[in-house]
Formats: structure tokens, C-alpha cells, sequence
């Protein structure tokens, strides 16, 4: 004969790979013909697995937007800079140029006494004590801008720099609830990363388990496919579909979750916006983030159908 | 050709199925095992699938060593071997044609080809009309036959059966029977599991006897009357 000497179904390699190829077709369809066979199963799935990776997104969302908002308005933020009492005009002049010519400032704004004493005066109940004065004490006042856009730790040096000045006398530093600002969005972007991780577990775990059920309600099947010679990839193949199936749909209702959740932001930010002089916008999800999710999404449940195909046909062997 | 040596089998908590089996199918014989019910006759056959693996002793399939079939060699070993069932294990969400497709599609076989060979498998067992219909509306000898195209359209040196004539009336596992001989008449191995002794007796074919796992009679075929 013989059945090892002979190996009469040996097919040539071209064949070989057009009918490989074939049959990854043929179980995407069939995959998701089942999954349509029961719609509400597949959608309970689905849906557990949206909601699970649209929450991340979400905080994602948030993080973006209160970012930009602590941005917008650190942009508010002057620093400013009081002077020693003895500095007359033209030095504190000099000195407003040096400061305004650092690369990491934008513009510096002199106040003199006298404009100080008029802000003070338009406060309720200073006018009168101010008349009793009998001279101005107030010193002349630097309204230092950072640049937009630069990070806590550079704003301190600057900070830092301008109290190292011989003239100056204190410097009120703004920049200290920004810095916390900053500290608190670090935090989020470290608990969305975790976050995002967890639900990427969890969401692997729904797939699993839904395609574990879905072996096990087949073992007939799968049996039969074993005895006639199939290997396991061959068996497996219609499970991994099926996962990425699950994986994909799921992506798509996380993103659209997500632009949802971003539209429903858009009204109460514009009116934020507009108390903030039109400086704030809402920050959306980036495009790739958005296209990236249903991919992603799609290789989690592949991951998840995997693993679990891999363990349940180690059984059945 | 298929050879057994001192083959023994002790399933996990039960007592020996096989015993110190040895006897030889030499390449294009069919020969039929038989024995009462526990005797052993499905354990031989699974052991010739790899479905089992035996405590001692040797197998081997065409020169092949079966205890060096491992891992993807299984899948590949069972390509090569045509297996029959008593209750037929088709697919019964799939086609006539579909099923008996399967073997193709798993040995990545070009589409045309397994058009071409499935129907040459099915007008075999006399069911051509019959590809486009679900296994469930046919008879239990035409899933029986489906069972046995899906055996052979791989074209397998070896042909294994476990009753497949167990739950057939006498004229229909007689028909089946004839079948399984046109298969051994063009150079295939067939070794059938049966305890049906007045079906086996008409045969004419050589008939190794199983008794408590044990051979206790090898007879060659002009011997059985
Ligand atoms: N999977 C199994 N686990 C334990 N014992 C088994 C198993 N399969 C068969 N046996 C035992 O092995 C013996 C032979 O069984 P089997 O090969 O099925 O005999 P036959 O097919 O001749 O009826 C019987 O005693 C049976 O109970
Ligand atoms: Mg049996």
C-alpha cells in the first residue's frame, strides 16, 4: 500500500495554498453566519465588550479636555513680580526688557504704582483708606507671560529666576495650581493606561468565554473535523474569526460610544468656552484613536479566541 | 499493510482491553475482527487512528511506527486512513456534499478536484442525487454510504470500519458489505469491526476472533464456512 509510503492526497503547493486560502474565507463567513444564527447572544457579547473598551476612551476623553482647559487657562496665569520700593522708572524699564527678551517669556507687562493704586482704589471699601495715604506705597509690579504651552517644571525655573533677580522683592507664583494641575492629569494618564488595560483583560475574558461555549457546544463537530484528519488550525480557524468578528464589532460600538459621549460634552464646553472668551474648545478623540479600537479590539478577541481554542482542543485531542 | 505486536491495552481504572495482541493485514486484504461485545474490536480500530494510544507493544501502519506519530503527524496519518462508524458521525448541519467533502477541503485540495472527486465518492455509494440534501432527510443506510464516501474519497490505502452495519437490516448491511469489498477489489486495505457472525460468514474473507481482548482465532478466508 502503503498509507505512510503512499501518501496519495499530497496536493501540489500552488493548490495547496489557494484552498488554504479558501478556507480562511469560507470560515470568516461561516463564523459569521453564526454569529448572526443568534443575534441575541452575539450582541450580548458585543455589547459587554463595547461598553468595556468604551470606558477607557471615555476617561480618555476627559483627561484630553480638562488638559486643554488647565493649558487654556494656565495661559491666563501672569506671574507676577514685585519689586524693591527704591526702583524708579527707567531701571525697572531696563529690567522689564531683560526679562521680556528670555526665550521662555511672551510678554511682560510693567504696572506702575500708581496704576496699582487705581485697581486698588476700584475695590470696595479701599477708596477711603487709600486717601489717607500720604504717599503711594505700592512698588512697581512685573506682569510676566510665560510662553504658552511650557511644562510646570520650566515655568518654576522661571519662577525661580525672576526671585534670583537683585531688584526684586517677591514673586507671586500662579503657576503652583498648574503644577497640580499637572500632577492630577499625570495620575489620569496613568489610571486611563491602567484602566485600559484592565478592560482590555476583562474584554478578552468576555470573548473567551463566549467562544469557550461556543467550542463546547461543537465538540460533535470538532470531533468528527479530528477523526477525518483536520489539524488543529483547521479546526480552530472558524473560532479565531469568530473572536475577531466579536473583536471588530465591539471596536466599532466602543468608538461610537465615544463619539456619543463627545458630542454630549460639545454643549456644556462651548458654554464654558464662552465664559473663557471663546479660548476653549472641545478636545475630540483623535482619528487614529478611533480607527485604531475596532483593530485593536479585533486582535484582543482574536488573542481571546485563541488562547481559549488552544486549551479547549487540547482537550478534545 | 498493518502489524500488530504484542500490542496490549489497559484503559485508565479499567482491566485490559487488549492483551498481547500480535497479527498481521497484509497490504489489500480485508479482513473482518469480531468477538462479543467488550472483546476489544473498537479499541483495535482506535488504536489503528491514534484515537488510542496502546500500553505495549508495536503498530505499524505501512512501515510506519504509530507510536512515533506525534503532534501534526496525527492529523496527516489520519488523512491516509478512510474511517467508517456505526452511528455515521456526518455533519448534520452541512450537505450530503459538504460532508463528504470535508477530507478534500482538509488536505487542501483545489475546489474543481473536490467537485470532481466527491461525486465520484457518492456515485460510488450510489447517492449522486442526493449532494444538495441535509444528512437528516435521508435513510440510516444512505447516511451509512454518505459516511462511507466521506471514508474514501481521500482515496485511503486503509479503510477501517467499526459497525458500520450495526444498525442496518440484513439486505442493507449486505449492500454496505458488497461496498467494502468493491474498495479491497481496487488494491485498498479494509479491516471491519463487526459482531454481526451470519453477515461475516457470507463475506468470505479472513476473520480474526477477540475474546476478552485476546486473539483466540485467525481464520483465513476459505477456512470461514
Ligand atoms: N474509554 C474507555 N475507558 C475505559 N474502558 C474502556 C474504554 N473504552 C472501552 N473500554 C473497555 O474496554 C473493553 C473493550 O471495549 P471495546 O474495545 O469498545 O470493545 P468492543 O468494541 O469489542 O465492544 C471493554 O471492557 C470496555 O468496557
Ligand atoms: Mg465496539
Amino acid at each position: 500500500m502503503d498509507a505512510a509510503s503512499h501518501p496519495r492526497n499530497e496536493p501540489s503547493r500552488t493548490r495547496s495554498v489557494s484552498s488554504w486560502r479558501e478556507h480562511h474565507g469560507w470560515s470568516a463567513a461561516d463564523s459569521l453566519r453564526r454569529l448572526a444564527a443568534r443575534p441575541f447572544g452575539s450582541l450580548l457579547t458585543i455589547a459587554v465588550m463595547g461598553l468595556a473598551l468604551a470606558l477607557p476612551l471615555a476617561f480618555c476623553l476627559l483627561l484630553g479636555n480638562v488638559q486643554q482647559m488647565g493649558r487654556a487657562l494656565g495661559q491666563d496665569q501672569a506671574i507676577n513680580v514685585f519689586l524693591q520700593p527704591d526702583q524708579g522708572e527707567s531701571q525697572v524699564q531696563l529690567l522689564a526688557k531683560q526679562v521680556g527678551d528670555r526665550s521662555d517669556v511672551a510678554a511682560v507687562t510693567v504696572k506702575t504704582p500708581q496704576q496699582g493704586l487705581d485697581e486698588l482704589a476700584k475695590l470696595q471699601g479701599f477708596s477711603g483708606a487709600l486717601d489717607a495715604l500720604e504717599q503711594n506705597p505700592l512698588p512697581y509690579v512685573l506682569m510676566v507671560q510665560p510662553k504658552p504651552g511650557l511644562d510646570a517644571p520650566t515655568v518654576e525655573r522661571l519662577v525661580g529666576d525672576l526671585r534670583d533677580l537683585r531688584s526684586v522683592a517677591q514673586v507671586q507664583d500662579s503657576g503652583s495650581w498648574r503644577q497640580r494641575l499637572d500632577a492630577l492629569l499625570g495620575v489620569g494618564d496613568r489610571v486611563v493606561l491602567a484602566l485600559a488595560l484592565m478592560l482590555a483583560v476583562a474584554a478578552l475574558l468576555v470573548v473567551g468565554n463566549t467562544v469557550r461555549v461556543d467550542i463546547a457546544s461543537r465538540s460533535e463537530e470538532i470531533g468528527v473535523l479530528l477523526l477525518v484528519g483536520a489539524s488543529g488550525a483547521f479546526v480552530r480557524r472558524p473560532y479565531l474569526y469568530a473572536g475577531i468578528w466579536y473583536g471588530l464589532f465591539s471596536g466599532i460600538l466602543a468608538a461610537l460610544l465615544a463619539l456619543a459621549i463627545e458630542f454630549a460634552l460639545s454643549g456644556p464646553v462651548a458654554q464654558l468656552s464662552q465664559a473663557y472668551d471663546g479660548k476653549l474648545h472641545i478636545s475630540g478623540l483623535p482619528l487614529w484613536l478611533l480607527l485604531a479600537t475596532p483593530v485593536a479590539a479585533a486582535v484582543l478577541g482574536w488573542l481571546g479566541a485563541r488562547l481559549v481554542s488552544a486549551w479547549q482542543l487540547r482537550k478534545a485531542a | 499493510m498493518i502489524q500488530f505486536d504484542q500490542v496490549s491495552k489497559h484503559y485508565a481504572g479499567g482491566h485490559e482491553a487488549l492483551s498481547q495482541l500480535s497479527f498481521t493485514v497484509p497490504t489489500g486484504e480485508m479482513a473482518f475482527v469480531t468477538g462479543h461485545s467488550g472483546a476489544g474490536k473498537s479499541t483495535l480500530l482506535k488504536l489503528l487512528g491514534v484515537i488510542e494510544r496502546p500500553s505495549h507493544g508495536t503498530i505499524s501502519v505501512g512501515g510506519q511506527n504509530l507510536a512515533k506519530v506525534r503532534g501534526r503527524g496525527i492529523p496527516k496519518l489520519r488523512q491516509r486512513i478512510g474511517m467508517v462508524f456505526q452511528n455515521h458521525r456526518l455533519l448534520m448541519d452541512r450537505t450530503v456534499f459538504a460532508n463528504v467533502e470535508l477530507p478534500l477541503t482538509i488536505a487542501g485540495i483545489a475546489r474543481q478536484e473536490r467537485g470532481r472527486r466527491v461525486r465520484a465518492a457518492l456515485e460510488k455509494v450510489g447517492l449522486l442525487s442526493y449532494e444538495r440534501q441535509l444528512p437528516a432527510t435521508l435513510s440510516t443506510g444512505e447516511q451509512q454510504r454518505v459516511g462511507i464516501a466521506r471514508a474514501i474519497v481521500g482515496r485511503p490505502s486503509l479503510l477501517i470500519a467499526d459497525e458500520p452495519t450495526g444498525n442496518l437490516d440484513p439486505q442493507l448491511a449486505l449492500e454496505i458489505m458488497g461496498l467494502f469489498a468493491e474498495f479491497q477489489q481496487v488494491g485498498t486495505t479494509v479491516l471491519i469491526a463487526s459482531h454481526d457472525l451470519p453477515l461475516i460468514k457470507r463475506m468470505r474473507k479472513r476473520v480474526v476472533v477477540l475474546d476478552h481482548g485476546r486473539l483466540v482465532a485467525d481464520l483465513a478466508a476459505e477456512e470461514v464456512l
